[in-house]
């Protein structure tokens, strides 16, 4: 912004000198028909700096706000209001005027929070949020009055939403946002819901409401301008050049002569909460209760979003020592608290915990559509097996723990014992691989998690008997430029029992040792 | 007009509601190997009832015994069920799976030390409906428990596979088949101690080893 020298002349008239100025700022913009059809409602939270440091306080408790020894309130609750503090208000002066003041310091990433935990309550009433931090929120409504039944009900409805007793929220109507703002700041209450009415609703609100830089508004004051209406009286190009393009542009918005495209809020991807603990708990089925707590708004914020989760983080916070975690996991999305919590208990059940838990945190896996729950009368329909399966891993998992329950995959490697590796259980079957990526000589139906060492007897392998070999050597060798190259001769062997076997001898260290790797089952 | 009542009810297609249902209209899966198919009522494995391996020691050959099953059931159903391995005593082994011509994403092991936690995986598995097979290793378990499995495998077309150790042999059993394996030097052999309508039956060769 151009600074302008202070106008002494207050002899001359102000538009004169507007109007003397040089014409290089933007023509009016083309009043080309808006979108007319939006409809904001604008919501302001006076308390949330205060609701979102403490709630439900009964003591004068204030949010201040500035640098040390020139604080000032910025949030009053009730029993502060009815000492006669204000908003505004030196914090010196406030304690002067009671003595028993709690001032607590503002916190504006609580406060961001909390607004943006407003926004998505906000969801229920339209789909179109936009946050107006730090205390106010822009929905548009349009869409929704008819579902609602009416402007008045659809602000009934947000004020019983998002509002209460300790934070009381103040609301406007207008066609357009910034106007909607505008009118929540000077005249809440106002509902416009047409354009026709709104220059004039706007024409004698006071220019500190807009929030506009302090010099800008010290300006319109020298100049004698002191409402909106005043100031768009003035010439234009005018305003332009002196003030500021910008404030000009955000005029013609609050007008609804251009168009303001506004940022919707896209709420967290993530749920993501903390309790603490009224007590410290040592015993973890008694977790169960706060967690119930967590998930029934993990199911809120779900439902809010018609969406699911495949899994979720839980943290036990401990003192003095690193959180304990679980992690719980189900292969059939859902949203529903009540199956989360019986995965949770199963897992409780059996944890014994290190100390006594301070805090609970859960975090929730990305999101995932929900998927419309569909019973099918066959139940031997593909569908209905699918899901059949999904459930019963996730039945088995939570009881047995998630390591417990696999799926296999085959991995192209030479190796025996990295042929294959555990995964997931899939309902995507890949078929049978062809024949060509299979070993072509016969492989042992168990493989042992570890070879087993074979005792010799006379040079011989021996197993509770001597080993008779059947069929071999087959030379698996790889690895040759690693550390640990696998050199090895496999046979089939058979012992006393009949038990066949697939046995090998290290070629490479510990040299001519005999192992048990496998039995053909 | 009662004679036609009756004529109608002697039909097989008619199920009365108040009759149980039958577990046999599950059918059977041959098991593939023909000296067994010719001895076991209904000419295979029993689907939706309970079957039971009692095995001297592991790896003798009961896996491979069942494999032509679980390769029949795997292409019976769409999209095929998983293969529960409950409690092996090893890792069943994917390539060599693979080469019998089972995917391997077909299986679904389930690792648990406590056999009350694997009868109860079992009992899940087989009433979940999505499972084409379920083979539970159990050594000692009470007849109660198999008698759970029993019912939970009724009214679907799985083939559920207690394996135990021949230990058990003279305990009392509710499975509707028991067979023993007797592994022989070259070869497997089996003595059906169990079926239903049929006496005890022994079969000294079922495969060549």
């Amino acid at each position: 912004m151009r600074a302008l020298r202070p106008a002494r002349t207050t002899d001359r008239r102000t538009a004169d000198l507007f109007a003397a100025l040089p014409t290089s700022s933007p023509s009016p913009p083309p009043s080309r028909g808006l979108a007319p059809r939006l409809l904001w409602l604008a919501l302001r939270f006076n308390r949330l700096p205060l609701v979102a440091v403490v709630e439900a306080p009964t003591e004068p408790w204030v949010v201040i706000e500035g640098a040390p020894t020139r604080e000032y309130l910025v949030a009053v609750n009730d029993t502060a209001r009815a000492a006669g503090l204000v908003p505004g208000l030196a914090l010196s002066a406030a304690r002067a005027r009671v003595p028993a003041l709690r001032p607590v310091a503002r916190d504006s990433a609580r406060e961001w929070r909390a607004l943006g935990a407003l926004a998505t309550r906000a969801f229920a009433l339209t789909p179109l949020v936009s946050l107006e931090p730090p205390c106010e929120l822009l929905l548009e409504i349009r869409g929704s009055l008819s579902l609602f039944g009416g402007s008045a009900a659809l602000v009934a409805e947000a004020e019983r939403l998002l509002g209460g007793s300790s934070q009381p929220v103040e609301w406007a109507v207008a066609p357009t946002a910034r106007a909607a703002l505008y009118l929540v700041r000077g005249r809440p209450g106002t509902c416009l819901e047409s354009s026709a009415g709104l220059a004039a609703a706007l024409a004698d609100l006071p220019l500190g409401i807009a929030g506009w830089p302090e010099s800008a508004l010290a300006l319109c004051e020298r100049l004698g301008v002191a409402s909106l209406g005043e100031l768009r009286r003035l010439p234009r190009e005018g305003v332009a050049r002196r003030l500021s393009p910008s404030l000009l542009q955000r005029l013609d918005e609050a007008y609804g002569l251009c168009p303001e495209p506004r940022r919707r809020y896209v709420p967290a991807e993530r749920f993501e909460e903390r309790i603490d603990l009224p007590a410290e708990i040592g015993d973890a089925p008694r977790l169960v209760p706060a967690l119930q707590i967590l998930l029934d708004q993990l199911e809120r914020f779900l439902v809010q979003r018609d969406a699911a989760i495949g899994g979720l983080t839980l943290r036990f916070l401990m003192r003095a020592r690193p959180a304990h975690v679980l992690r719980l996991g189900r292969m059939q999305p859902t949203a529903c608290a009540e199956a989360w919590r019986s995965s949770a208990e199963q897992r409780l059940e059996r944890l014994v915990l290190e100390a006594p838990v301070l805090a609970l945190t859960l975090r929730s896996a990305p999101l995932v559509p929900a998927a419309a729950v569909t019973l099918d009368l066959d139940a031997r329909s593909p569908a209905a097996t699918e899901a059949a399966a999904r459930s019963l891993v996730d039945r088995l998992r939570a009881r047995c723990g998630e390591a417990a329950v696999y799926g296999m995959c085959l991995v192209p490697h030479h190796r025996p014992e990295t042929a294959y590796r555990r995964v997931l259980p899939s309902s995507e079957h890949g078929g049978v691989p062809s024949a060509d990526l299979l070993p072509t000589i016969r492989r042992p139906l168990w493989l042992l998690s570890a070879p087993e060492t074979l005792r010799l007897v006379d040079g011989a392998p021996w197993y509770g008997g001597p080993l008779q070999l059947l069929e071999g050597p087959e030379r698996i060798e790889h690895g040759w430029w690693s550390q640990v190259p696998v050199v090895r001769d496999y046979y089939v062997a058979r012992d006393a029992r009949g038990v066949r076997m697939w046995i090998y001898r290290e070629r490479a260290e510990p040299k001519g040792a005999w192992f048990l790797h496998g039995v053909f089952g | 007009m009662k004679a036609g009542i009756d004529a109608l009810l002697q039909n097989a297609a008619v199920w009365r509601a108040r009759e149980p249902r039958v577990a046999s209209t599950e059918g059977c899966c041959e098991s593939g190997w023909p000296r067994l198919d010719a001895v076991l009522p209904g000419g295979g494995w029993p689907l939706g009832t309970l079957t039971e391996l009692l095995l001297p020691t592991h790896g003798i050959g009961e896996l491979q015994l069942l494999l032509p099953a679980l390769r029949a059931l795997g292409g019976r159903r769409s999209p095929s069920g998983w293969l529960a391995f409950i409690g092996p005593p090893h890792v069943p082994y994917p390539p060599a799976l693979a080469q019998a011509g089972i995917a391997p994403e077909r299986q679904l092991v389930v690792e648990v030390p406590v056999v009350t936690d694997r009868l109860w995986a079992a009992e899940q598995a087989l009433r979940s409906g999505g499972c084409a097979a379920v083979l539970v290793w159990v050594d000692a378990a009470d007849g109660r428990w198999l008698r759970r499995l029993k019912l939970a495998a009724q009214g679907d077309a799985v083939l559920a596979v207690a394996l135990r150790s021949m230990q058990c042999r003279d305990a009392p059993s509710p499975a509707a088949l028991r067979v023993l394996l007797e592994p022989q030097a070259t070869r497997l052999g089996l003595r059906v101690l169990k079926s239903r309508g049929r006496g005890p039956v022994h079969i000294p060769d079922v495969f060549g080893g």
